[in-house]
C-alpha cells in the first residue's frame, strides 16, 4: 500500500486541472474563423451528415465544423445566441425547428437555383428553407402480435379501447407534433383533441420513435407510430432478414400517411454566406442526394434519385395534401397535446 | 444560544457543540441520552482543546476563527462572489424567462392535473429511491464491516463498483429486458440499484470510525446486542446516512437519461421535453422554478444534517477494530443476497453491453473516434472538477470561518440550483456568454463554468467536512511567524484540506464523465466525450457502436471511483 503526501496530492490534482484547462484554451485557438470554414449545426441522424459533410469537403475544399445535438435544442440553442450565433447552416431532423427561426427572422433567403432543385411541396413558402430528404409516418406492427389486416384503417381508429396498451407512440418527438398539426388542418380541433386524449389512455408512450420502434421489434408492444426510416434504422442492427417487425402504410390520404422532412437553412448573420449556399446546393445535388439517400432510409426529395434502401415506392404513399410548409413550427400542437395531458 | 454562557464558562469547546448534541440527543433518547454525550465530549475534548480556550479569550479580536464572528479579509470576500454570481445567473435566467410567460399562462401551466402527475412521479421517484438506497447501503454496510462475512475484502469492491455504470446505460439494459422493468416501479428498482452505493461508502465510513466503546458501555449497561445496534450505532451513522440520502435524492430531481429511458415523467423530463416541443422557454422556466423550490428542502436539509454530524466524531486514541458478529445460519443468504445485488447492479448492465457488441450489425462503426472522445472526456472531467472545487474554496471558508449573516444564506444557493436540468444551465450560459463575454463562448472554459455551477455543492460538503476539522489556529500560528494571510492558507489550511479535496474531486469527475445535456450544448464544435458520442450512437439506434463507448466510460469512471472509494473509507478509518 503506498501512501501519497497531501501536499504532492494537492500539488499533482492542481497541476493536472490547470493542464486541462491550459488545453481547453488551445482547443479555442485552433478555430479562428476563415473563408475556407464552415460552421453546421447539425440535428440530423449523424451518420448522413458525416457522409455528406466528408465528400463536401473533398469536392470545395471548405472545412466543416459540425457541432451535433437534437434539432428542437439546436434551435432554442440558436434563438438563445441570436445574432450573435457562430453558425453557418442548421441541418434539422425535421422542418418545425428551422421554421420556428424563419418565423423569427433569423434565416436568410435561399438561392432560386437551391430551391428549384426539389419539388416546391417540400419547400418554404418563404424560401427560407428547404426539404432535403423526406419520410413517411407508418405504424411498425410485430407480425407475431398481430396481423397486418387488423390495424385500423386510419390513424384515427389507433385512439380506441381495443388498442389499450397495444400502441406506443412518442408524443415528445418531432414528428409526432407535426402528425397533431396535420390532424388539426384535416379533421378539426375537435377530432384531434378527441384522438389525443383518446391516445393518452389507450396508448403506451415512448421517449422517442427508436425507442418504440425497438419495443415492437422486441415484442413488447404490438405495434407503433413512428417515420418509416426507423424501421431500417433497426433492421441494420439486427439485420433484415430476423426482424419480426414489419411495417404498415395507411395511406389514402389519411393524416395518418403524413410525409414530413428533414430540412437545411443558412443563418442571416453566419460569417460565411458564400461557403454556406456553396453547402446547401451541394445537399440538394444529384451527388449530394445520392450520398444522403445511401446514408439513410429516408426518401430523397431530389428526382431521379434512387435509394438503396427497400423502401415503399413514393408514389404508392398516397399522402394526405399537408405540406411540411402548412405545418410551419408545429406550435399549434403544443396547447392541444397540453389540454389532452400530454405535454 | 440561552445556555451558552454556563456551558462556555467550565466547558472547553466551541459554544454551539454542546448545545446542538445535548439537543439532538436529548430529544431523541431521553435513557439513553447521556451516555453518548459525555463520552463524545471528553473525547473531542481531549483531541481539540485548545480551539475554545482561545475562543473564550479573544471573543472580538476580528481574527479568523472557527465559529467566530470575525470580519472576512477583503480577497475572500471577493473570491467567494465568483461563485455566488455564477450560481445566480442560471437563477436570474430561470426568473427572467418564466416572467414572459405571464402570471395567467403560469398559473394555467402549473395548476393542470399533469402538474400533479409529474410532482407525485418526482416525489414517489426521489422518495423512493432514496428509501431503498439507505436500506441496502445501510445493510451492505453493516454486513461488510461489522460481521463476519466471508469474502468481505471482494465484496466491498463489487458493492462500490455500481458507481462506476452510469444510470443511462443500465437503464438501457434494463428497459430492453422488458416492459416490467419499464415505469415507475422499474425506475425505483434500477436508480436504487446504481444509487446505493452512495448511502454504502458514507455509512460504511462512520461505522469504521465508530467509537466502539459506546457500544461497549450499552451492552455492558445489560443492552442486548440488537438494542444496542438500534440505540447507539444507529444514532451514530444517521448524519452520514443523511447526507447520502440528500445527495441521492437530488440526483432523483436532477435525473433524465434513465428516466426517459424508462419511460417515467418528472418535472426534469418534462422540462426537456418542452425544449424539444417548443422554441420559447417560458414553460420550461417555470418548471425548472418548481424544480428549486423541491430542491430547497435537500438544500437546507443537507446544513440541518450536518449540524448533527459532530456527533460522529470519536477521538482516534480511543478506537480500536470492532470485533465481527459471527453470522451463522445468515451467511448463506447473506452472501446469495449481494450476490444478488451485485448481480443485478453489475451483472444486467455489463452483460447487455457485451451483448450489442456481439450481436448489432453496427459494431466497429464509431471505433475511430474512441481515443478522441476518452481525451475529451477526461480534458473536460479534471478541468471541470479543478475549477469547482477552486470555486467552492472560498464559499467554505466563508462559512465555516467567518460568521457573516448572509454566508450561509449564500452558500446555500449552489444546493438550490443543483437539482436543475445541465439543460437549463447550458441555455442560462448561452445567452449570459454570448452577450457578455463572446470570447468564451464555445470553449472548454465555458463547459467548466457551467459544471462549477452544476456541482458545486459536491465539492462543498467534502471540503466542509475537512474544513471543520482544521483548526482555524494552525493558520494563525503561520501568520504570527510572518506569513500573510494567503500564504498562511496556502502553507497550512489547503494541504490540510486534501484529503476531503480527493473524496470530492472524484465524485465530481465521475458525475463530469457522464453530464451529457450542458456538454452537448456548451463544448466547442468537433469536441467529443465518451458520454456525447453513447448518446449520438444510441440515438440512431446503433447500439454495437455505442457499446465500446459505454463500456470505456464505465471503464474510465472505475478510477475516480477508486480514489473516492478508497478516500471514503480511508478517512473512517483515521476516524479523520
Amino acid at each position: 500500500m503506498y501512501r501519497i503526501d497531501r501536499r504532492s496530492l494537492l500539488r499533482t490534482g492542481l497541476a493536472l486541472g490547470a493542464g486541462a484547462a491550459l488545453a481547453g484554451g488551445s482547443v479555442r485557438a485552433g478555430r479562428a474563423a476563415s473563408a475556407d470554414e464552415l460552421t453546421l449545426y447539425n440535428g440530423q441522424h449523424r451518420q448522413v451528415t458525416d457522409a455528406v459533410v466528408a465528400a463536401f469537403s473533398k469536392a470545395t475544399g471548405i472545412e466543416v465544423l459540425v457541432r451535433n445535438g437534437s434539432s428542437p435544442q439546436i434551435a432554442n440553442q440558436l434563438i438563445e445566441e441570436g445574432d450573435l450565433s457562430p453558425a453557418d447552416v442548421f441541418y434539422s431532423e425535421g422542418s418545425p425547428p428551422v421554421a420556428a427561426l424563419a418565423k423569427r427572422g433569423m434565416l436568410a433567403k435561399l438561392p432560386a437555383e437551391t430551391l428549384a432543385q426539389i419539388p416546391a411541396t417540400y419547400v418554404a413558402t418563404s424560401g427560407e428553407w428547404t426539404g432535403i430528404t423526406a419520410r413517411a409516418r407508418v405504424v411498425a406492427f410485430n407480425r407475431d402480435l398481430v396481423k397486418e389486416e387488423e390495424l385500423p384503417a386510419s390513424l384515427l381508429g389507433f385512439a380506441d379501447a381495443r388498442w389499450a396498451d397495444k400502441v406506443g407512440y412518442a408524443p415528445a418527438s418531432d414528428a409526432f407534433q407535426e402528425q397533431i398539426v396535420a390532424l388539426l388542418q384535416m379533421k378539426g380541433r375537435d377530432a384531434t383533441l378527441g384522438w389525443l386524449r383518446g391516445m393518452k389512455k389507450v396508448g403506451r408512450v415512448y421517449n422517442n420513435n427508436i425507442g418504440a420502434m425497438q419495443a415492437v421489434e422486441r415484442g413488447e408492444i404490438p405495434c407503433a407510430l413512428i417515420n418509416n426510416y426507423y424501421w431500417f434504422t433497426v433492421a441494420q442492427e439486427v439485420g433484415a432478414a430476423k426482424m419480426r417487425s414489419a411495417l404498415h402504410y395507411i395511406r389514402h390520404q389519411d393524416p395518418g400517411a403524413l410525409i414530413t422532412v428533414s430540412a437545411a437553412a443558412i443563418l442571416k448573420s453566419g460569417r460565411n454566406p458564400e461557403a454556406a449556399q456553396r453547402f446547401l446546393a451541394f445537399l440538394v445535388s444529384a451527388e449530394g442526394q445520392k450520398i444522403i439517400a445511401d446514408a439513410m432510409a429516408e426518401y430523397p426529395l431530389r428526382p431521379g434519385i434512387a435509394s438503396p434502401y427497400a423502401l415503399e415506392p413514393f408514389d404508392l404513399l398516397d399522402p394526405p395534401p399537408v405540406t411540411p410548409a402548412d405545418l410551419g413550427d408545429a406550435a399549434e400542437a403544443i396547447p392541444l397535446a397540453r389540454e389532452a395531458g400530454l405535454a | 444560544m440561552s445556555l451558552a454562557p454556563e456551558l462556555r464558562a467550565d466547558d472547553v469547546r466551541p459554544p454551539e457543540e454542546p448545545r446542538a448534541r445535548g439537543a439532538l440527543l436529548g430529544r431523541e433518547e431521553p435513557g439513553m441520552a447521556d451516555l453518548p454525550l459525555r463520552l463524545a465530549v471528553a473525547g473531542d475534548a481531549a483531541a481539540g482543546d485548545v480551539t475554545a480556550g482561545d475562543a473564550k479569550t479573544l471573543p472580538a479580536a476580528g481574527r479568523s476563527r472557527r465559529g467566530g464572528r470575525g470580519r472576512a479579509p477583503f480577497w475572500l470576500l471577493a473570491a467567494a462572489a465568483v461563485p455566488v454570481f455564477l450560481v445566480a445567473l442560471p437563477i436570474l435566467y430561470v426568473l427572467a424567462r418564466g416572467w414572459e410567460a405571464g402570471l395567467a399562462a403560469a398559473l394555467a401551466l402549473l395548476l393542470r392535473p399533469r402538474s400533479a402527475e409529474l410532482l407525485a412521479n418526482t416525489l414517489a421517484l426521489a422518495l423512493a429511491v432514496t428509501g431503498l438506497s439507505i436500506v441496502i447501503g445501510t445493510a451492505c454496510a453493516f454486513l461488510i464491516e461489522r460481521c463476519a462475512l466471508a469474502g468481505r475484502g471482494l465484496w466491498r469492491t463489487l458493492v462500490c463498483l455500481p458507481l462506476a455504470v452510469p444510470a443511462f446505460v443500465s437503464s438501457y439494459a434494463w428497459a430492453s429486458l422488458g416492459p416490467s422493468f419499464q415505469g415507475l416501479g422499474g425506475a425505483i428498482l434500477i436508480l436504487t440499484l446504481s444509487h446505493f452505493p452512495l448511502i454504502y461508502l458514507p455509512a460504511a465510513a462512520a461505522l469504521r470510525r465508530m467509537d466502539t466503546r459506546l457500544e461497549d458501555a450499552a451492552r455492558s449497561l445489560g443492552e442486548t446486542a440488537p438494542r444496542a445496534l438500534r440505540r447507539v450505532v444507529l444514532p451514530q451513522i444517521r448524519p452520514a446516512l443523511a447526507a447520502g440520502g440528500l445527495l441521492v435524492m437530488s440526483h432523483m430531481l436532477a435525473e433524465f437519461g434513465a428516466l426517459s429511458l424508462l419511460r417515467v415523467q418528472t418535472f426534469t423530463t418534462a422540462i426537456f421535453q418542452e425544449y424539444e416541443l417548443q422554441f420559447n422557454s417560458a414553460n420550461a422556466a417555470l418548471l425548472s422554478g418548481v424544480l428549486m423550490a423541491l430542491c430547497l428542502p435537500v438544500a437546507f436539509g443537507e446544513a440541518w444534517v450536518r449540524r448533527d454530524q459532530r456527533l460522529a466524531r470519536a477521538d482516534r486514541r480511543s478506537r480500536r477494530e470492532p470485533p465481527l458478529l459471527p453470522l451463522g445460519r445468515v451467511q448463506l443468504p447473506a452472501q446469495l443476497g449481494l450476490a444478488l445485488l451485485a448481480a443485478a447492479a453489475l451483472g444486467v448492465p455489463l452483460g447487455m453491453l457485451g451483448y450489442w457488441l456481439t450481436v448489432g450489425l453496427s459494431a466497429g462503426a464509431g471505433a475511430a473516434g474512441l481515443l478522441r472522445a476518452i481525451a475529451g472526456s477526461l480534458q473536460l472531467s479534471l478541468g471541470g472538477a479543478a475549477l469547482t472545487t477552486l470555486l467552492a474554496l472560498p464559499l467554505v471558508l466563508l462559512a465555516t470561518r467567518f460568521g457573516t449573516r448572509f454566508a450561509p444564506l449564500l452558500e446555500r444557493l449552489p444546493y438550490v440550483v443543483h437539482g436543475l436540468p445541465g439543460l437549463v444551465v447550458a441555455l442560462a450560459l448561452i445567452f449570459g456568454a454570448i452577450r457578455l463575454v463572446p470570447a468564451l463562448y464555445q470553449t472548454t472554459a465555458l463547459v467548466f463554468v457551467a459544471y462549477a455551477i452544476l456541482f458545486l455543492p459536491l465539492a462543498q460538503s467534502a471540503l466542509r467536512a475537512t474544513a471543520e476539522l482544521v483548526p482555524a489556529e494552525l493558520e494563525q500560528a503561520a501568520r504570527t511567524l510572518g506569513r500573510g494571510p494567503l500564504a498562511a492558507f496556502a502553507a497550512v489550511t489547503l494541504p490540510a484540506l486534501a484529503p476531503g479535496l480527493g473524496a470530492g474531486m472524484a465524485l465530481i469527475v465521475l458525475e463530469l464523465m457522464r453530464e451529457l445535456t450542458a456538454t452537448l450544448l456548451l463544448a466547442p464544435s468537433g469536441v467529443s466525450t465518451l458520454a456525447t458520442e453513447v448518446w449520438s450512437y444510441t440515438n440512431d439506434g446503433s447500439y454495437a457502436a455505442a457499446a465500446p463507448y459505454a463500456a470505456l466510460l464505465v471503464l474510465v469512471s472505475g478510477l475516480p471511483v477508486y480514489v473516492f472509494t478508497l478516500r471514503t473509507l480511508k478517512q473512517g478509518r483515521r476516524g479523520a
